[in-house]
């Protein structure tokens, strides 16, 4: 075996490693309790992320990116 | 070599996805499990080779899983509709921590007996999908019906697996 051979097939062998660091053990729906929890929610508390977004949608004028109807006036 | 990289690599991928857990089939054995009661004194265990000779119905749940909230109620109302004789229904809590299981069973109150299952061992034997999840176990110990997730129209369902065993089984003695 030549030398760039065995540098080719070590290459190889370490860029399999690396795919092999992609794998991930899925989460099974059992251990979820964590993810579950209310603190772990995108936004924990809806009253408090409505009032934000209706905020954000006022001073942007951009009514409607969440899914509300209106104009961007802010009096809806 | 390029080429039989990227088949490697491909091959490494297949067989990350594949090693998600399957679903027990129907038709076939029940896993055995010996565990202990949830909230019971140390050293009482139940296992599913002590209820062989009952019809089974084994309810995964947890805490943490909204569902569950719904079917605690339904699957009491539908355990006192079976004689104790031909019938159980049996719950294998999954959380880790013994905390919100106990809060739970406060606010949601029970006749039927949860072991606990900390570690998911029993959970992975099953193969188990989703939360909940539930199987259908004949007298024989061989699972017959499955459900993952709840609705409340799921009890129909299991009312008549649970009857057609029973009547089933009875015709057959």
């Amino acid at each position: 075996m030549t030398n760039s051979n065995a540098l080719r097939i070590t290459l190889g062998l370490l860029a399999l490693m690396t795919l092999g660091g992609c794998a991930t053990t899925p989460v099974q729906p059992w251990e979820r309790g964590r993810l579950a929890r209310w603190d772990m929610r995108w936004d924990p508390d809806p009253l408090q992320a409505s009032m934000a977004d209706h905020t954000h949608f006022s001073k942007e004028g951009s009514n409607g990116h969440i899914g509300a109807a209106g104009g961007g006036c802010g009096c809806n | 070599m390029h080429r039989s990289l990227i088949v490697a690599a491909l091959l490494a991928c297949a067989s990350a996805a594949f090693a998600a857990t399957h679903l027990i089939a129907i038709g076939t054995p029940a896993p055995s499990f010996d565990l202990p009661v949830f909230g019971a004194k140390p050293g009482h265990h139940i296992g599913l080779a002590d209820l062989r000779g009952k019809v089974v119905l084994l309810d995964f749940w947890a805490s943490w899983c909204g569902p569950c909230r719904q079917s605690f109620p339904l699957y009491e109302k539908l355990r006192a509709e079976f004689p104790v004789r031909d019938f159980t229904l049996l719950a294998i809590n999954l959380d880790e921590m013994a905390d919100g299981p106990t809060a739970f069973l406060e606010e949601h109150p029970v006749h039927y007996t949860s072991l606990a299952d900390p570690a998911g061992e029993v959970a992975r034997q099953f193969g188990l999908i989703g939360m909940p999840s539930s199987f259908v176990i004949d007298r024989d110990g061989v699972v017959r019906a499955r459900h993952t997730g709840f609705k409340p129209q799921d009890v129909d369902a299991l009312r008549n697996e649970i009857l057609e065993l029973i009547g089933t089984d009875a015709n057959d003695e």
